[in-house]
Order: C-alpha cells, then structure tokens, then sequence
C-alpha cells in the first residue's frame, strides 16, 4: 500500500521557489490501476517522482508498506526502489547496447539472482508483452511500442510491489497504445500488479480504474470507476 | 554485466573511440619511439667510449693523476697484468706509456699525446684496430717507427701515410728529446674531439725516447660488463696502492649522460601519460555528458552509485587496454625492427662525431619499460576517469529524466 500524506515540494533555485505540490494525501492500495492526470506542470509527475522515491517531499511523508521512503538516505532510496518500485518512462529508456533479453535481465543482475531464476523470468515476462520472439535485439531494432513493452517487462522483472510509469503512452501510437494498455491491464487483472501512471492521454484515462486529478499542486478530484 | 555494459558503451560512437584510441596509441608509440631512440644513442655514446678509449676499468699510478709526471709510472705493473690475465672475466688489458708531446710535421703542428701501445694488446682492449684506413696497427713498418693518427689530427698537420713526423718532448730525465716517427696508418673514430690529442706508437718506441720503462695506465675491459664494480673492489683488494677506476669514474661524463637520459624519459612519460589522461577525461566527459538521462534512468531503477561509477572507470580502462597494447606493439615491432637495421643518420654524421655518436643510430629498450609503461596506461586511465565518473555520480535522477 502507498500512503503519502501532507506533501508539499518547492523547488528553490535561489532566484524563484516554485511549489510543484502543495498539501496532497492519496492512498493508493495493492492491485489498483491509477492514472494521476493533470495539464502540463500540474505537478503529477512531481508526485510520482516523490511516490517513486526519485525525488524528495520538502514537507509530509511517503509510506511504502511500512516504510517511510522520505526519511531513507540516498543509497537506501537507490536499494529500496531496486526491490520496491518498478519504472516505465516515457521515452523508454533501455540500455541502447544491450538486447531485450539483457535489458530486462539486467535488474535481476542488480539483485544478485540466479542464472536460473534470470532466465526462466526474462523469458517468462517478453512472452507476457508479447515479444518473446525478439528477445535478441537490441532497442534500435525495435518499434517504440516494442520497446516501451520491453520498458514494462523490465519494470515487473525486479518483483516489485508496484509500477510507476510516467507518460507511458506519449510518444506511442494509437494501436501501439492500445496494445500496452491491454498488457499492462491483463498483467493488472491476472497478476494483481498495482500500476500507478502519471498521464494527459484520453486513451489512457478511458482504461484506468481510478484517476486523481491534480491541478495547481493539489489534488482536485479523485475518482474511482 | 558492469563489464559489458562498460565494454559495449564505448562502441557507441565508434569514430570517436577510434579516434581516442589511435591518439593514445600513437602516443604511446611516439614517446616510446623517441626513449628507445635516445637510449639507443646514450647507449652507443657509452659503448664507443668504452670500445674506443675509456675501457672498463683502468689502473693508474695514485701521483700520475695528480701530477702528470712522467715517472709516475705503476710500481707492480707485472703483477697486475699477470693478475688481469689470469683472470676468468677478463676479455683483454693492455700496459700504455701516455707522454704529452709536440707534433710537427712540414705541414703544421699541434699538442698530442703519444700512447705507448703493445698493438697485440690494445687490439684486445680497444677498437681503433678496426678503424684503420690501411689495416696496419702499427704492426708493418720499416726503419722508422710507426706512428697512428687520426685523420682529424691528419688534416691538421697536411700530414698522410708514409708522411714523417716529430714529436718532441722532455724525457725522464728532464731533457728535450724528438722522436720521428713515420705514418703508418691513419684512424677515426666516432669521437671528433678524442682523435684529436690522440696518436698511438709502439710502447717500446716511445719508452726507449722518453727513457721511461714502464706504464702509466692499464686498461682492461671485461667479459661481463655487469661485473665492473666487482672486479674493481677485488682489483682494489690486491692492489691497494693503485687507483683504479671503472668507467664511470674515469668519465663521469657518460654517467651523467645515463642520468640525464633517465630524467628525459621520465619527462617523456609524463607527457604520454598527460596526454592520455587528457585524451580520456575528455573522451568519458563527453561520454557523461551525452549520457546523463541514461544514467539517471539506471540510477532511477536501482544502480547504486558505486556500480555507476566503476561502470565508468571500466570504460576508459577498457580505452586504456585497447589503445595501451596497440602502441606497445606498434613500439615494440619498430624497436625491434630498427634496433636490428639501424636509423641511417648519414646526413648529419659530422655534427654526431662531434659529439661521440655513429650515424647510425639502434634504439633500444629494456623490456621492463615496456611492463612500465603498460601499468602506467592502466594507472593513468582509471585516475583520468574519476573527474567524468564523479560527476556522473551528482546526477540528480529525477532532474535527469526530466530535463535531459
């Protein structure tokens, strides 16, 4: 379960403070599929970024299961988010040099599993997206809903207790886009993953189960289907 | 997988890579080239010297150094020759009268010292035998006694083969004499300046003129030229009442050279291994810098920090490991070819006589730089990454993936 509660976050560059969120408390429960959408600086990708732990909340806290992520040093936030938190971004963001199989093996490497475990896990996952067959190559030989499906496999190979994705739909086409969202309900619905995704694409607010609307830092509506 | 990663990260822009490399590589080459070239010179210097005039130890009268003197000739000259002889590390010796003398011939004059030689002897000991015009070591002659000089003294004196000459000096006991002398042969060595003051005549000549029966010097060379100082601390045992000197304390000059040559090659490294610092920490900056959304997404997933930054040290040892062997080799083919054929340097013989060198110049170098060297590159690269893979670790990664 994801608690965040009172968070505020300004950013200060000396000159001007911007405060990206002020005062959000959500709850986001095991096996949702929540979409936090809002315009452009609305502030969800802050959030998510704070809920991700890649950021920190100048003020509040950030219950992951049982741990406060807001008060965890830095090398613990990096550790907590191998094991705790999968990432699919917008842009994809696969390691260019490595194949499908490498990029999606390559957060069991972090975690020291075994080859067994690794291999039987990788396979497992690009058949669940639908690319079993292009295990081999490498993400410049990929279409872009190829390779944001790699993205999604790469984020569940770690066992985490939830995927955040950022975007995930933006630089996709419709059937690509209507393809990830069917994996990522099926895996939602089969496997009761909890995927929590910041954004602005109608398609992607049609599918999703709850959506929280953030606008000016807060939230402004929080609707459950 | 830090290492393939790291391994297949710097083919992502392969001109780039290659173009590090074959800078560091040539470097590499280029420095490596210029030490064995310089020491292949110092060398030569040193071995000439030896070979020609210096030896390697010689033994002296404790007052003939001091004074010059005419009798200060070695007291147990037999028993040191009979020793040198004996002796399992010794190649050859030879017993030299040395008097400073007035040369004249009808075409000019100069100051020379005449060496009293046993030619058998000295053949052993020196190489002036093979640099003969007439292959006549002072060994075919008539009525008058032969006389070797160089042919810079030659020129000097308009002086050829077959051409008489005097030679005048004070005898033992302290009387004007002349002694004249035919030309038998005329000689040149790599060393301008030593051919110069030096002529050669029969030891038993030049004693009967100056009426000293003995030597002034005794020079020997070895079998193992790394067994110099043995020998001389053993010489000394024997002999305590001469001095003898090795070669480097009879010309400092040439050890001098030796350390000088050592302190060029250390600023030589320094400036390969400068150049390759830079070459790399520009190369993995760059690296970093085009980087940064990527590291940030590997931070953002889980990598902590300390795989990043060996992720990146890696790379460039990787840089190093590739460019680091091919200028070895590169070196090492050069070397070894060059060192066997010589770099022909004919067209500035005159200026490297001068200065005791052969234009004919084989680098040379101690494998042990070679092993140097290599610990260098790969110490020197993962130094010159830490700067790129510091600032890969301030990522911040949500700002990263945000803004990159």
């Amino acid at each position: 379960m994801i608690q965040v509660t009172n968070i505020h976050k300004t950013y200060d560059d000396g000159k001007v403070q911007v405060r990206a969120l002020r005062g959000i408390d959500v709850q986001i429960e095991e096996g949702e599929f929540t979409a936090i959408v809002g315009p452009s600086g609305s502030g969800k990708t802050t959030l998510l970024n704070i809920i991700g732990g890649l950021d920190t909340p100048t003020q509040g806290d950030v219950m992951i299961g049982e741990t406060n992520i807001a008060q965890l040093s830095e090398n613990e936030l990096i550790d907590f988010r191998l094991n705790h938190i999968g990432f699919v971004f917008q842009s994809y963001n696969l390691i260019p040099v490595l194949t499908a199989k490498e990029n999606v093996e390559f957060l069991m490497l972090l975690q020291k599993r075994d080859e067994t475990e690794r291999n039987e896990r990788t396979t497992k996952l690009l058949q669940a997206v639908g690319l079993g067959d292009q295990i081999n190559k490498k993400p410049n030989e990929m279409s872009g809903g190829q390779q944001q499906r790699v993205a999604v496999a790469r984020a569940l190979a770690s066992k985490p207790d939830f995927v955040l994705a950022d975007e995930p739909t933006a630089n996709l086409d419709s059937t690509s886009t209507a393809n990830l969202l069917d994996i990522m309900l099926r895996l939602n619905e089969e496997e009761n993953i909890t995927f929590v995704f910041s954004t602005h694409d109608q398609r992607v607010i049609d599918r999703a189960k709850r959506v929280i609307t953030v606008e000016d830092g807060k939230i402004l509506s929080d609707v459950a289907k | 997988m830090i290492f393939k990663i790291a391994f297949k990260n710097i083919w992502r822009n392969k001109l780039r890579s290659w173009t590090v490399i074959i800078a560091i590589a040539l470097g590499i080459f280029g420095g490596l080239a210029v030490i064995s070239t310089a020491t292949g010179l110092s060398d030569m210097r040193q071995d000439n010297a030896i070979r020609t005039y210096v030896s390697h130890i010689q033994v002296h009268d404790s007052n003939y150094l001091k004074f010059n003197g005419l009798t200060d000739i070695i007291a147990e000259e037999n028993e040191i020759v009979s020793y040198i002889k004996k002796h399992p590390n010794t190649e050859g010796v030879s017993a030299r009268l040395r008097v400073e003398s007035f040369i004249q011939s009808a075409g000019g004059t100069s100051g020379v010292i005449l060496n009293g030689i046993n030619p058998a002897d000295e053949k052993r000991v020196t190489n002036i035998s093979e640099m003969l015009q007439d292959d006549n070591f002072l060994e075919r002659y008539k009525r008058k006694p032969p006389i070797l000089i160089s042919q810079k003294l030659a020129t000097k004196l308009n002086a050829k083969i077959k051409t008489t000459i005097q030679c005048s000096f004070t005898d033992a006991n302290g009387m004007p004499v002349t002694g004249v002398f035919k030309v038998v042969d005329i000689f040149s060595t790599s060393n301008s300046m030593y051919d110069e003051v030096n002529a050669f005549v029969r030891l038993e000549d030049l004693q009967a003129i100056s009426a000293v029966y003995g030597s002034h010097e005794i020079a020997l060379t070895l079998k193992d030229d790394e067994q110099v100082e043995a020998y001389r601390k053993e010489l000394i045992q024997n002999f305590p009442k001469q001095h003898i000197a090795s070669w480097r304390g009879i010309a400092p000059e040439l050890g001098y050279a030796d350390k000088m040559m050592d302190l060029v090659m250390t600023i030589f490294l320094i400036v390969i291994m400068l150049a390759l610092a830079f070459g790399i920490v520009n190369t993995m900056l760059m690296a970093v810098l085009e980087r940064k959304k990527e590291l940030g997404m590997l931070i953002s997933v889980g990598m902590n920090k300390r795989k990043v930054f060996w992720m990146i040290v890696w790379e460039s040892i990787f840089l190093a490991l590739i460019a680091g062997p091919l200028g070895i080799i590169a070196s090492y083919l050069a070397i070894s070819f060059f060192g066997r054929y010589g770099i022909d340097l004919s067209f500035a013989a005159e200026g490297l006589r001068s200065v005791g060198l052969e234009s004919m110049i084989y680098p040379t170098l101690s494998s042990n730089y070679y092993i140097v060297i290599s610990v260098l590159v790969v110490t020197t690269a993962i130094l010159s990454c830490i700067y790129p893979a510091l600032k890969a670790l301030k990522l911040n990664p949500a700002e990263t993936l945000r803004t990159a």
